[in-house]
C-alpha cells in the first residue's frame, strides 16, 4: 500500500475544494462551485472587497484568504444572519466562514502528520489589498460560483511545509 | 423544574445568532461568553447545564478553558460539547482525554446542535412548557432520524396521487415510509394528529403548484410549530417554474425537487435533504474487518454524498481501531462515474489514512480497475479527484469476502 504522499499544491486544492463548497451549503444555504484552480499562484496578488485571513503555524505555516466582493459578503452575511447585516456582522461572518475553511484543511493536513496551530482570524478590507508569502512553497487558489451572484468566492493559500 | 441553561462560549457572534435561533423555540436560557476567561466566569456564575465550547479563541481558547472547567470541583460535572472547526484526530484525541461529552464540527446545522444538547438534557417545545410544565414532552430534535438505515417517515403533499404513489415506490427499497395529502388544508390537520401520535414525518415533499401562494403559507404555518422544527421542506415543480421554485427556495425550502422525478435519484435526494448519514446503507462490520458493498445502481447523488460522508467515516474506522476494509463490487459490471468516483475517493482516503483494502467482485474485468479509474478521471465530472493509483497494473479481486479478508 503507498505511503501517505506529502501535501502537495494538488492536495492543497482538492482540499478546499472540499471543504469551501461544503462549509457554504451547510452554514449559508448556498452551492459553491469550484473553477478550475490554480496551482503556483502568482505572487503577490490583489484581492480587493472583504477579505478574511487565518495564519497556520506548527508544521505548517503559512496563510489562507478568503476573498468576498462587497456584494457578496454582505448577501451571505444577510443569509446566514436572517435579517440586514452591518459591517460589523459582514466581517464577523467572512471571519467565521474563513475559520471554518481553515479548520478543515488544518485537520486535514493534521491527519497527514503535519500540525498546525491557527490564528485568530483577522477581515481586511480595501480596493487594493496586496498579499505574498516569500517562503512559501504552496501557493494555490481557486475561485468558486457561489449560487445566486455574479460574483466569485476566491480562496488562497500559501504555505511552507516542514521537512 | 426550571429550565436548562446553555452557556454558549465562542468569539464569534454568527455562532451565537445562530445558536440563539436554533434554540428559540424551545424553553430553555441562553447565555453567551466570547473567550475562554469569559466562559469560565459565566460558567462560576451562571451554573449552566451544559457549555457548547469553540476551541480557537482570543484571550483564552477552548482546551486552556476546557482544562480549568474540569480542574473546578463546582464545574468539572458541567457536560462540555466542543462546537470547532478542528476536527484532526490528534486534537480530537487530546480533547477527548480531557473529558468532553460530545464534539460537533463546523460546519454544523442548528438541527444537529439542538440534537446533541437534547440528549444531555431535556427540551422542551415554548409552547408545550407554558401549557404543561410538568409534561416531559421530548424534544423534537431528539427524535430526529439521522441514519438511512431507520425508518423515515415522508409526507408528500401533491395534488397528483401518482407522484405520491412513484415517491412511495422509489424509497420502498430503503423501507422507507410515504403518507400523501392532496393539498396544504388536508395537511395541516394530518400533521397535527401525527406530532399527537409521535408519528411525525421526518420530512415533507410539497408542490409549488398550489393557487394564492399555497405551498409558501404552508411553509410559514409549519415553522410556526416548534414540534416541526428542523424537519425539512421540499418543494416539487415542474422545471420551468423557476418564479415558484426561486420564491420556495428564498422562504427556507431546503431544496427544490423538479418534475418528472429522477426516481433513481430520488432517496438520495431525501437523505441529502435530511442530512441524513447514509453510511450505514454500505458499510458494515465483519469479524475485523469493515466491508464497504457498492452496488450497480448508485446514483450520482448518492455517489457524491457517500464520497463526502466516506472521508470522516473511514476516520472514525481508525479511530475505533479498524484497519481493514472489503470493498464489495459484487454485481458491478459497468464503471459508470457515480461509482468510480466513489470507489476511487474511497480507496484514496484509505491510502490516506493507512487502511489496508481489497477488492471483491464476480466481473473479470475489475481487476483492470486501476486502469479504469485513470482512463476515466480525464472526463470532467471526475477531474478533480486524486488517481489512488500509483501506476495500471493489474489489481487482485477476490470472489469472496472470506477469501479477501484471509488475503490481508
Amino acid at each position: 500500500m503507498p505511503n501517505p504522499e506529502k501535501p502537495g499544491n494538488t492536495l492543497f486544492i482538492e482540499t478546499i475544494n472540499l471543504y469551501v463548497p461544503e462549509v457554504m451549503q451547510t452554514m449559508v444555504g448556498l452551492s459553491a462551485t469550484p473553477g478550475k484552480g490554480v496551482e503556483n499562484y502568482p505572487q503577490p496578488s490583489k484581492l480587493k472587497g472583504v477579505t478574511g485571513a487565518i495564519g497556520l503555524s506548527g508544521k505548517v505555516n503559512g496563510i489562507v484568504y478568503t476573498a468576498f466582493s462587497d456584494p457578496l459578503s454582505k448577501h451571505v452575511a444577510e443569509k446566514i444572519l436572517g435579517g440586514a447585516a452591518g459591517e460589523q456582522d459582514i466581517s464577523d461572518v467572512v471571519a467565521e466562514l474563513t475559520n471554518m475553511i481553515t479548520g478543515n484543511l488544518k485537520s486535514r493536513l493534521c491527519d497527514l502528520g503535519f500540525n498546525c496551530a491557527l490564528s485568530i482570524p483577522s477581515v481586511m478590507r480595501g480596493e487594493d489589498i496586496t498579499v505574498s508569502a516569500k517562503n512559501a512553497t504552496i501557493c494555490v487558489g481557486n475561485d468558486y460560483a457561489i449560487e445566486g451572484c455574479p460574483d466569485l468566492l476566491s480562496v488562497l493559500v500559501f504555505a511552507a511545509l516542514d521537512n | 423544574m426550571s429550565s436548562p441553561k446553555i452557556l454558549s462560549v465562542d468569539d464569534s457572534r454568527m455562532i451565537h445568532t445562530l445558536i440563539n435561533k436554533g434554540f428559540a423555540p424551545y424553553d430553555v436560557q441562553m447565555v453567551f461568553a466570547s473567550n475562554g476567561a469569559e466562559g469560565l466566569e459565566v460558567a462560576a456564575k451562571e451554573k449552566p447545564d451544559v457549555i457548547l465550547l469553540d476551541v480557537t479563541m482570543p484571550v483564552m481558547d477552548g482546551v486552556e478553558c476546557l482544562g480549568k472547567l474540569k480542574a473546578d470541583p463546582a464545574l468539572k460535572d458541567i457536560p462540555v460539547i466542543m462546537l470547532t472547526a478542528e476536527a484532526g484526530k490528534e486534537n480530537v484525541l487530546k480533547i477527548a482525554k480531557m473529558g468532553v461529552r460530545d464534539y460537533i464540527v463546523k460546519p454544523f446545522t442548528e438541527a444537529n446542535v439542538i440534537d446533541r444538547v437534547s440528549r444531555l438534557v431535556t427540551l422542551k417545545p415554548k409552547a408545550a412548557a407554558a401549557a404543561a410544565p410538568a409534561a416531559a414532552t421530548p424534544a423534537p430534535a431528539a427524535k430526529k432520524t439521522r441514519i438511512a438505515t431507520d425508518a423515515i417517515k415522508i409526507l408528500v403533499v401533491d395534488e397528483h396521487p401518482a407522484i405520491a404513489e412513484s415517491i412511495a415506490k422509489a424509497v420502498s427499497k430503503r423501507g422507507w415510509k410515504v403518507v400523501s395529502c392532496p393539498g396544504p388544508a388536508e395537511a395541516e390537520p394530518h400533521i397535527a394528529t401525527s406530532v399527537a401520535t409521535e408519528e411525525t414525518p421526518d420530512i415533507i415533499l410539497v408542490s409549488l403548484a398550489y393557487p394564492g401562494k399555497g405551498a409558501l403559507k404552508f411553509y410559514q404555518s409549519v415553522r410556526m410549530n416548534p414540534a416541526l422544527k428542523g424537519i425539512p421542506l421540499v418543494g416539487l415543480s415542474v422545471k420551468t417554474a423557476t418564479f415558484d421554485q426561486n420564491e420556495a427556495k428564498e422562504t427556507g425550502y431546503a431544496a427544490i425537487f423538479t418534475k418528472p422525478l429522477d426516481l433513481g435519484e430520488l432517496p438520495d435526494r431525501v437523505a441529502r435533504a435530511m442530512d441524513l448519514d447514509i453510511t450505514p446503507i454500505f458499510y458494515s462490520a465483519e469479524g475485523d474487518c469493515q466491508v464497504l458493498t457498492i452496488s450497480q445502481d448508485l446514483s450520482e447523488t448518492g455517489s457524491l454524498d457517500l464520497t463526502r460522508q466516506s472521508r470522516k467515516k473511514i476516520a472514525d474506522l481508525v479511530n475505533a481501531g479498524f484497519a481493514k476494509l472489503i470493498i464489495d463490487l459484487t454485481g458491478v459490471t459497468k464503471f459508470e462515474i457515480p461509482l468510480i468516483r466513489a470507489v476511487a475517493s474511497i480507496i484514496h482516503e484509505c491510502n490516506n489514512l493507512g487502511i489496508a483494502w481489497r477488492v471483491v467482485g464476480d466481473d473479470p474485468d475489475l481487476s483492470n480497475l486501476p486502469t479504469i479509474i485513470s482512463t476515466n478521471l480525464k472526463v470532467a465530472a471526475l477531474k478533480e479527484l486524486p488517481n489512488p493509483f500509483a501506476n495500471t497494473a493489474p489489481l487482485d479481486v477476490f470472489e469472496t469476502k472470506a477469501a479477501a479478508a484471509a488475503a490481508f
